[in-house]
């Protein structure tokens, strides 16, 4: 185990600590160990396949894409003087990155529940235990913070001075202060009212979200330069008192444009005082939370399977036989509840339901769309994106392990498993992305692309068999998550280039009158029949 | 005998149930107590009090005469514990994850280095010491929770199914640790739901049964107070349970298709 830079210079402040009754000699060694856990926390298989050097600064190296976004906060705080606007903005957008990020990836920090049982047996004091939880959590928070904001930061600088820089470095120490404390304060009253799984289930809400902004996010910011407006004037609303991010832009107006209206002086003061009094109200809180952290362990409480003759009926037309209709159920039910494949999955989910829309306007902008005849709702294919990784997916679980039953299992072979997670899938995840999409592309084209439609819901059928195929994963759910290597990854891109061909070859059809509908019927059965011959082995 | 720990008259609740009503133990140096009771009796209850991994509690707790209120930390460093169900940071190694407890007990690395290598040989898990314990098969993450509970020498030690996933040989190892520390003075509370074995190795045998303690003494005490025979069918008497013959055969006919 090697030493931490950032322990040798936490070092440097050793006296703060042990000044206030912490124990830092034990809190060096737990955030030592702590950091050592967090390194190993890169995919063991990757890890292997690397130099070892390579491993470190994993964490670190994940942070380019907010060093990324921080150059959007140039603009912003590097120039102009209309701060309560930009800097509000600004601010909206640090909390909102750290604060999601927070919740993401440093949850499992604030709800390790084996601390408990590991470090509270021992001889060290609450105080010494809670000072490294919450030491962990800023050392990392730190790192995210510079990625964000050194770059505008230093532009701000030498553009707008060093009282500027002075206070914007005061402030998101404030903000950084008052997103831990809000945070575990939101947790300590989620875990006042529901339980554990709960928790986790908002948390990988959270996740999914953060995930899905980020990816769209990066779309649009490439396009939204030219919206960015500095001229908007922002006055003074009483309701502006619920906007967080306006409390600390409010100290610019104050100290640098000299505006000392009521407003500007209260807001600068629930700049100060909040994130104070938050901090002591979780300090406050902290053994509530720990207590409460206990029902992390509990088990929840058990819901009764609702049973539905509909829908038992619709799924023996789905799956014919009984060991598909079983795999289907399980599938479902994984796909529905297993955190790490939703967070996976849904989040490109959400990221295909959209891009059609970016491909439309993207291309309406240079010149108009008649909707009434236009092509472009062949776009709706670029929702099939989704499929390949979905289906790569389907293979893995983070509960892989568990697959030692299929062994034990009286099959003659998987077909039946591989079938069932397929058409799960798709009635469960596409199915209703499809419909949606489909309902807002028939308001905005008419309905007369339904045969298309059709027949491009027919062809997602039919791809997915393709990247099944291409992908060929033995037994559903049976391979860790890690063992996503680059050559899958290249087969998920190559998978895309089928997309393209159906595209030509759907405008083609269409260019023949009522060449779609036909072109429906002829899917329908080549579906079919592959669907048939592939399972067949 | 010089009394390492008692407990008068402990109480606790979780909201309005009850958990523990009233317990009073005394248990001195050299002692083996089999700390016994059916699921949900407030075994591991009482043992998180005592660790102080539970507060809120009524009564009074002594550890080597003083009341742990008082000094909430200091008194924890002659305690070891494993247990029922352990949390292990298991991306790390064994020597990484025992020195490191051993640090918090306050040794210092070299010397927690050696303990722990020595330790682990002598257990028949050296060639595993350098790697990660998400690889360890059950038994040997137990010998190293076992290790991790002992490498800083404590009086006290609280065992919950210490032996579980330990082959037969290990398992002839570990009850010969016992015995060995039982005769340097140390106290073991051992929990187990195996009776055969709480029946050989205890002392002295403590039964706790709806938060109260139902019997405490010797083997032959209790058997002269209850049921003669084993210790299984003194713990079917004290908690008042007969029916296992009726369920067990239920159970099998709806095994092979019959009604309930």
């Amino acid at each position: 185990m090697t030493d931490f830079k950032t322990l040798q210079l936490l070092d440097k402040f050793r006296l703060l600590f042990v000044k206030t009754g912490i124990d830092y000699d034990m809190m060096r060694k737990i955030l030592h160990i702590k950091l050592t856990m967090d390194e190993r926390k890169v995919p063991t298989l990757f890890n292997q396949n690397k130099k070892k050097g390579d491993q470190k600064y994993g964490y670190i190296k994940s942070l380019w894409i907010y060093v990324l976004f921080g150059l959007v906060l140039i603009p912003l705080m590097g120039f102009g003087q209309n701060f309560l606007f930009q800097m509000s903005i600004s601010y909206a957008m640090i909390i909102f990155l750290i604060m999601t990020s927070l919740i993401s990836d440093f949850s499992s920090v604030l709800l390790d529940v084996r601390d408990k049982s590991i470090l509270s047996t021992k001889p060290i004091s609450a105080k010494t235990i809670n000072a490294a939880k919450f030491m962990h959590i800023f050392i990392y928070l730190s790192y995210l913070t510079m990625a964000l904001t050194a770059i505008p930061l230093v532009v701000s600088l030498f553009t707008q001075g060093i009282i500027f820089f002075l206070l914007t470095v005061f402030e998101i120490i404030l903000i950084n202060l008052f997103i831990v404390a809000f945070t575990a304060i939101l947790y300590i009253v989620i875990l006042r009212f529901f339980d554990g799984e709960k928790l986790k289930d908002i948390i990988n809400y959270v996740q999914i979200g953060l995930s899905l902004v980020l990816m769209i996010g990066y779309q649009v910011l490439i396009r939204s330069f030219e919206f960015v407006n500095l001229d908007i004037v922002v006055s003074f609303h009483w309701w502006n008192v619920f906007l967080i991010p306006m409390w600390f832009a409010a100290p610019y107006e104050l100290l640098l444009n000299g505006n000392s209206s009521l407003f500007t002086i209260i807001y600068t003061i629930l700049a100060v005082i909040i994130p104070i009094i938050s901090i002591a109200l979780y300090i406050k809180l902290i053994p509530t939370f720990e207590r409460n952290l206990q029902k992390l362990l509990n088990t929840s409480k058990s819901k009764k399977e609702k049973n539905n003759r509909l829908r038992a009926f619709l799924l023996t037309l789905i799956c014919s036989t009984h060991e598909e209709r079983a795999f289907y159920r399980f599938a479902t039910l994984m796909m529905k509840q297993e955190r790490e494949f939703k967070l996976k999955v849904y989040p490109s989910l959400g990221f295909s339901f959209i891009m059609p829309f970016l491909f439309i306007f993207t291309f309406s902008r240079s010149g108009g769309i008649d909707y009434a005849s236009s092509m472009s709702y062949l776009n709706i294919y670029f929702s099939m994106m989704i499929i390949p990784s979905a289906v790569l997916l389907l293979g893995h679980s983070a509960k892989y392990k568990a697959a030692w039953i299929y062994k034990t299992l009286p099959l003659k072979n998987y077909t039946a498993l591989q079938k069932g997670s397929l058409k799960a899938f798709l009635v469960k995840l596409y199915l209703p992305l499809y419909s949606v999409l489909s309902i807002i592309f028939c308001y905005m084209y008419g309905i007369r692309i339904l045969p298309d439609l059709l027949a491009i819901l027919v062809t997602s059928c039919m791809y997915t068999l393709i990247c099944y195929m291409t992908i060929s994963n033995k037994i559903p759910f049976t391979k860790p998550y890690d063992e996503i290597g680059d050559a899958q990854g290249w087969k998920v891109m190559l998978l895309f280039i089928p997309i393209g061909m159906f595209v030509v070859l759907h405008y083609l059809i269409t260019q023949i009158a009522f060449g779609s509908l036909l072109y429906c019927i002829m899917l329908l059965i080549i579906n079919l029949l592959l669907w048939k011959i592939i399972f067949k082995r | 005998m010089e009394e390492i720990l008692t407990i008068t008259n402990l109480t606790k609740s979780y909201g309005s149930k009850e958990i523990l009503k009233g317990i009073d133990i005394h248990a001195s140096r050299g002692e083996i107590i089999g700390y016994i009771g059916p699921n949900g009796a407030g075994k591991s209850t009482t043992v998180k009090i005592i660790l102080g991994l539970e507060g809120d509690y009524g009564g009074e707790i002594k550890l080597f005469g003083e009341n742990i209120k008082h000094n909430a930390i200091d008194y924890k460093r002659k305690i070891g514990y494993v247990p029922e169900i352990a949390d292990v940071y298991d991306n790390l190694t064994g020597y990484e994850y025992l020195t490191f407890i051993g640090q918090l007990y306050g040794l210092e690395l070299e010397e927690a280095a050696d303990k722990s290598q020595s330790l682990m040989a002598l257990f028949g898990v050296g060639e595993a010491y350098h790697s990660r314990i998400s690889s360890y098969s059950k038994g040997m993450r137990q010998k190293l929770l076992i290790i991790a509970s002992l490498i800083h020498n404590p009086d006290l030690l609280f065992l919950d199914e210490p032996i579980n996933g330990l082959d037969a040989n290990s398992v002839m190892i570990f009850k010969e640790i016992l015995t060995q520390l039982a005769a340097q003075g140390k106290t073991i509370f051992y929990s187990s739901h195996i009776m055969d074995v709480v029946e050989k190795i205890s002392s002295r045998i403590i039964l706790l049964y709806d938060g109260k303690i139902a019997a405490d003494g010797t083997f032959a005490q209790l058997q002269a107070s209850n049921a003669e025979g084993t210790l299984e069918r003194i713990f079917n008497q004290l908690t008042g349970f007969h029916e296992h013959q009726e369920i067990g055969e239920k159970f099998v006919s709806i095994v092979q298709g019959g009604q309930a």
